[in-house]
């Protein structure tokens, strides 16, 4: 998984993505999220990656999950 | 297979005629003293084929079953879905015939969500064997099948109305304590296969271990007739507005029945989901206004076991006695007929003097993992169709709205994958095989039409050796290999023909092929010696050293 910057503009991807959830509910924002994270899950394609991701993301939400 | 009926809340409407086999006055009770080379507990699915399996390769054996009939308390049909690989291993034994012409072939699946089609398969695509991808059939027609054709094979005897009620293990056999009406006998065999089902009296008595959980999905069943009419394909549907957004199955079978599976709320009572009245509703709900006529309604549950070993001593586990899982995927049933052909041909190998006893642990190696794997993937189908929490309903509904519009979408939905064979790629019999090798279609040497089965056929265990052009041929003793060239000559080997033969091999290839149509290993022109080491590997002649 990288980690490195590789999004070509942060900015305008963090304006684009609050664009976007402007005027959801919490709802339809956690929507929103569920099927930018399926759809860009496909981009990837690298199992190892996606598995690291989910990892990370956990363990900087609650730490080690029980598996 | 798996499905528990919770309380006998099941409805016998139109049901079968099942046949009632006779009992007869073992040996034993006249006074006989007998050493049985194998006894198969259990007339059921599993047991059933490894005793006609065993048979088959001229090997005695004694099966016990402690009811005289088919099928499970009256009409119940149970499993419906017959995998190509069990197909193909019903055909090797005799009865794929009578199979396919009382069930229904089909190949095509179609996955929905409401009244959306997310996507739709063809098992048929690419597929090499002669045997269609799927049949559905009751349960109980093939085990009448199988029944039939243990009566023609002079090496099997059934004894029904025998009940096994102890076991004690022993140096060189193992005692049952059988029950009959004529009263208790002792039959000693020198090996013994339990294929009694998920509540085992022979695991319980011998203290074998197992991991089990019991989950909190309901589903009911209602096989039924009706006069609409529906493609014969299967329909899954992973929510369903006319099942409160829950799942349902749609299933034809023989006979003109259908199997409507549809899931319930979680811990549902069973009483009140196979009210007469409440079924009715249901199913005007799901066809609409037509004649329906009720054949058996079974409300169930499911649950999860795992045997820590498939092997205690002279004790071999196989069928639900040994896994059980959820139904979705047709795993259960198929694969206890692969646990049955995995033991027959071991059994075969080792009581004909072919193979080291060592071979027979590779039994609880190979479908022990086949188990976990089964189970495994089954876990995950039921974890797709019963979401646990909120966010794992956010996700499948997320998961289903993709579907509907991209490709991607439609991989993430699981309604169950279907059974395919057991791969034995990380067995110690293989450094390089494992995959089960299609039944393909060809012209045996005879100009006759045929399969690869078809020569796997005969007394013991023996191994098929398929040569390409541009290998050497392997002296091998008649006794353990028949050795064929493919669409070549080759140093005078019997030549098999077919277009499919090419899609197995290539060129200098040399396919080493075990009885069970599992793949030992693939080698390019090897000398003769590695072909012969192959076959020692996957005899488990290594295992014994």
């Amino acid at each position: 998984m990288r980690t490195d910057a590789y999004i070509p503009d942060a900015d305008g991807f963090y304006e684009a993505i609050i664009a976007a959830n402007e005027g959801l509910t919490e709802g339809e924002s956690e929507a929103f999220l569920l099927r930018f994270a399926l759809l860009l899950a496909n981009q990837i394609g690298d199992q190892q990656v996606l598995l690291d991701a989910i990892r990370t993301a956990r363990e900087m939400v609650a730490g080690t999950p029980r598996s | 297979m798996s499905q528990e009926g919770l309380r006998p809340a099941e409805t016998t409407g139109s049901g079968y005629a099942l046949p009632v086999f006779p009992y007869r006055r073992p040996a034993e009770l006249a006074g006989e003293r007998r050493r049985h080379k194998v006894a198969v507990v259990g007339g059921g699915l599993a047991g059933l084929t490894v005793a006609c399996d065993l048979a088959g390769r001229g090997i005695p054996v004694v099966l016990l079953d402690e009811d005289d009939t088919v099928g499970v308390r009256g009409a119940s049909s149970r499993g419906i879905v017959y995998a190509q690989k069990t197909l193909e291993i019903f055909d090797r034994l005799g009865i794929y015939r009578r199979i396919a012409e009382k069930g229904v072939t089909w190949s095509v699946g179609k996955v929905l969500a409401d009244d959306d089609v997310l996507y739709s398969f063809d098992a048929a695509q690419g597929s090499l064997s002669k045997a269609p991808p799927f049949i559905n059939l009751q349960q109980f027609y093939i085990e009448w099948y199988l029944v039939d054709r243990l009566a023609e094979l002079p090496r099997a005897e059934l004894r029904w109305r025998n009940r096994v009620t102890g076991i004690t293990q022993r140096e060189d056999h193992v005692a049952l304590a059988v029950e009959t009406p004529d009263g208790p006998y002792t039959l000693e065999a020198e090996w013994v296969i339990d294929a009694s089902g998920l509540a085992s009296l022979i695991r319980g008595a011998l203290g074998a271990k197992m991991a089990a959980e019991q989950g909190e999905d309901r589903w009911c069943i209602s096989d039924v007739r009706f006069k609409k009419s529906l493609p014969a394909e299967r329909w899954t549907w992973a929510k369903a507005d006319f099942n409160d957004g829950r799942a349902v199955w749609q299933h034809p079978m023989a006979d003109g029945v259908w199997r409507l599976d549809y899931q319930m709320g979680p811990n549902a009572d069973p009483k009140t989901i196979a009210d007469p009245e409440t079924v009715r509703d249901r199913l005007r709900r799901h066809l609409g206004e037509t004649e329906i006529e009720i054949v058996w309604v079974g409300p169930y549950g499911y649950r999860t076991q795992l045997m820590d070993s498939f092997r205690q001593g002279r004790v071999f586990f196989a069928g639900d006695v040994a896994h059980v899982m959820n139904p979705f995927g047709a795993r259960g049933g198929n694969s206890g007929v692969q646990d049955a052909e995995n033991i027959a041909w071991k059994l075969a190998a080792v009581l004909t003097g072919a193979a080291p006893e060592a071979l027979l642990d590779s039994y609880d190696e190979e479908r022990r993992a086949a188990g976990a794997h089964n189970i495994h993937v089954t876990t995950r189908t039921i974890r797709f169709l019963a979401p646990r929490s909120p966010f794992e309903h956010r996700l499948r509904d997320a998961v289903l709205d993709l579907a509907r519009r991209y490709d991607f979408g439609r991989t993430l939905v699981n309604t169950g994958r279907l059974s395919v064979a057991f791969d034995y790629a990380g067995s110690s019999l293989t450094s390089n095989g494992g995959t089960a090798v299609p039944n393909v279609p060809l012209t045996l040497p005879d100009g006759s039409t045929g399969t690869l089965s078809d020569l796997l056929r005969g007394d013991g265990a023996i191994f098929l050796v398929l040569c390409f052009a541009g290998a050497a041929p392997p002296a091998l003793p008649e006794r353990v290999a028949r050795v064929f060239a493919c669409n070549a000559a080759i140093g005078g080997l019997p030549v098999l023909r077919g277009a499919a033969l090419d899609r197995l091999g290539g060129t200098g290839e040399v396919l080493v092929i075990r009885p069970d149509q599992h793949l030992a290993a693939r080698l390019v022109r090897p000398p003769g010696a590695a072909v012969q080491a192959a076959i020692d590997k996957a005899l488990g002649k290594e295992r014994a050293r």
